[in-house]
């Protein structure tokens, strides 16, 4: 399943995803019509609230599934009460219900391999127990097989990310190390933007055709190989470049099963 | 309105203190009560979450709140810090957007962010980002919440005070709004509320669930007003600074509280000679005179007067502020500090007035001219006219 990062962009009426006057309360149902997942956004910057995730669910298109990020005051800018943020995540995503596809925990590119990182992030998963979890790192440190063999052992998803070709950031992999699921991020390739630091130049990038096709070949099937399911978003937001990039990496991806069935 | 809005609002919890902590950390975590200590029947001007959780609330009597909360630091107000740092705060939020409404010390603004997206991103980017930068230049803790609306993104900085942020997405404010205490909706008077709970509504979504017509009968023309904050519409601007008539405060915060009108009448005729000096300094004329007395028990009065033609001098400005003072001084309470404003501004006209003898017009402002310039030099208190009231 292909879907975007977010999906309430008043930008992307602007770049004609969204037909002109949309406003952000119909949004989901209209990308309800091109997707079937979509990661929230929204449950990074606040704290996930069971009762507005259910509002969002009962006018939410039934077919839509649901990634969530884990909330910034738990990975970014943790504060002493973690443990008991965790747990109010827990109960207030728990409202999605079956339609959670995923948790997904993005750790800050500054989170290396240390031995405190290390405990924390086992003491993270281990509040995570018995939710559909996935972790991204953003420091390259931590793409070693015993990080990779503990996240097998723990059933947690290794997430893909398609990103610049910088120096310390997680390389591009196919690893997988839950086979009830694999996650892929594209972020886009700008490498200026990405040292900018400005969300508007760090996620404009329009993914080529040949550059998908390359994924749908390679990457793409390797997951897809060893896995039940894969959720496919991406993040480079900016003119609605991501919505445009997923339909074409979804027409791509059936027509390559098209071509193998 | 049709257009998506996005209102930021930003609150610094207890501000007063939240800035004394930025100066002295030992502040920090400790009960922190703000309050002038020479008066002896001080009140509270600002306490944080430690004393306030002991019991202590703004207005209250100094002496009553440290029985309260013993543990607390008393500090004494220094507003002109307090006002830095507002400056400050407002700077950085300035980064994001030029429409942006503040209050004069009170750690509360609005950010009209609308149509930024493309500079700055998502609007709960913009937020985040924005309370980021203020907690690391600034060293405070700002609440932020985002909605269509300055009410709405009001009520969610009250519902997660004294940190955190909540975010209200379009669409969702009246259900938003249902669940919530009568307590959390701005703009509505107590007596309001004692007259809704006489009718078991305490809750907003009970309010939003009477039709127009029932309102109107409990509270009259009100009840207009009632019906569109229940349910969460408001459609005013965030209103900058230069949007906003321009006028001219002047304050006085008795050292102790006062009922008595002569020293009453002498505060409020100095504070119009303040007005009258920066009146004439600027070649303006005020057409109104506001008053606002704050009482020892924590409510206050305002009341104006005004006159057809715009005035500078000090007798006319006196004559508005002493009319204010009568209208206001309805009650037997003690005064604790009051706020002369001049509003109304508009440039002094160059041409000479039909009906007045110019000779004594020129002689008039000549004298004024020289008591201004008098005043400059040797304090405001060194000359004043025999006929004014005297401060005490």
């Amino acid at each position: 399943m292909t879907g975007t990062s977010g999906y309430s962009y008043l930008e992307w009426v602007d770049s004609g995803f969204y037909p002109p006057g949309t406003r952000s309360a119909a949004m989901l149902s209209l990308y309800g019509r091109s997707f079937s997942v979509v990661e929230l956004n929204y449950t990074w910057y606040q704290m996930a609230r069971s009762d507005v995730l259910a509002r969002m669910l009962a006018a939410a298109p039934a077919h839509i599934v649901f990634a969530a990020k884990l909330t910034r005051t738990v990975t970014h800018e943790r504060e002493e009460d973690w443990r008991e943020q965790v747990q109010r995540y827990r109960q207030g995503i728990g409202a999605l219900g079956k339609r959670l596809a995923a948790i997904l925990v993005q750790l800050p590119p500054d989170f290396d391999r240390t031995v405190s990182n290390r405990h924390f992030l086992a003491e993270l998963l281990d509040y995570l127990q018995g939710m559909p979890v996935a972790v991204e790192f953003r420091h390259a440190s931590w793409a070693v097989d015993t990080v990779f063999a503990e996240l097998e052992r723990r059933q947690v998803t290794l997430v893909s990310v398609d990103e610049p070709d910088l120096p310390g950031l997680f390389p591009r992999l196919d690893v997988v190390t839950n086979p009830a699921l694999f996650y892929v991020r594209f972020h886009g390739r700008n490498e200026k933007g990405w040292k900018n630091g400005n969300m508007q130049k760090k996620f404009d990038y329009d993914y080529s055709e040949q550059e998908l096709h390359q994924w749908c070949e390679h990457e793409l099937g390797s997951l897809s190989s060893r896995s039940r399911r894969g959720i496919i978003f991406f993040n480079n937001h900016v003119r609605a470049q991501a919505p445009r990039n997923a339909l074409l990496l979804d027409s791509l991806i059936r027509k390559k099963v098209g071509r193998s069935g | 309105m049709n257009r998506n809005r996005f209102i930021l609002h930003l609150n610094v919890a207890d501000f007063a203190v939240a800035v004394e902590r930025v100066v002295d950390l030992t502040l920090r975590e400790k009960p922190v009560i703000v309050a002038p200590l020479q008066a002896a029947r001080a009140a509270v001007y600002d306490m944080s979450e430690e004393a306030y959780r002991d019991g202590v609330r703004k207005g209250m009597l100094l002496n009553r709140a440290t029985r309260m909360c013993r543990k607390a630091r008393v500090l004494p107000p220094r507003f002109e810090l307090y006002r830095k740092a507002m400056g400050s705060f407002v700077n950085e939020a300035r980064s994001y957007s030029p429409v942006l409404e503040y209050g004069a010390e009170d750690g509360h603004l609005y950010l009209d962010i609308t149509g930024t997206h493309r500079l700055f991103g998502t609007p709960p980017d913009v937020g985040w980002r924005l309370h980021r930068q203020i907690r690391s230049k600034l060293e405070i803790d700002p609440i932020w919440s985002l909605a269509g609306s300055k009410l709405v993104a009001k009520i969610g900085s009250r519902l997660v005070k004294p940190v955190g942020e909540y975010i209200v997405a379009d669409g969702e404010e009246q259900r938003f709004l249902a669940p919530l205490s009568l307590n959390l909706l701005p703009g509505l008077s107590s007596v309001e509320r004692q007259r809704l709970g006489q009718f078991n509504i305490v809750r907003i979504g009970e309010l939003a669930s009477l039709s127009r017509v029932q309102l109107h009968g409990v509270f009259g023309r009100r009840g207009e007003s009632l019906f569109a904050l229940s349910r969460g519409i408001d459609d005013s601007t965030v209103r900058p600074e230069e949007d906003r008539p321009p006028r001219l405060v002047r304050d006085h915060i008795f050292s102790n509280d006062c009922a008595d009108r002569s020293v009453l009448k002498g505060v409020v005729g100095a504070l119009a000679v303040q007005l009258g000096m920066e009146l004439r300094s600027t070649r303006m004329e005020a057409r109104r005179v506001g008053l606002r007395l704050d009482y020892t028990d924590g409510t206050s009065v305002s009341r104006q007067a005004s006159v057809r033609q715009g005035i500078a001098d000090d007798d006319s400005l006196l004559g508005l502020a002493l009319t204010a003072l009568e209208r206001g001084l309805t009650r037997r309470t003690r005064v604790r500090s009051c706020r002369l404003i001049g509003d109304r501004l508009h440039p002094r006209s160059p041409q000479l007035r039909l009906f007045t003898d110019p000779a004594t017009e020129q002689k008039k402002e000549h004298l004024l001219a020289a008591m201004d310039r008098i005043r400059q030099r040797f304090g405001r208190e060194a000359i004043r006219m025999g006929s004014h009231p005297v401060l005490h």
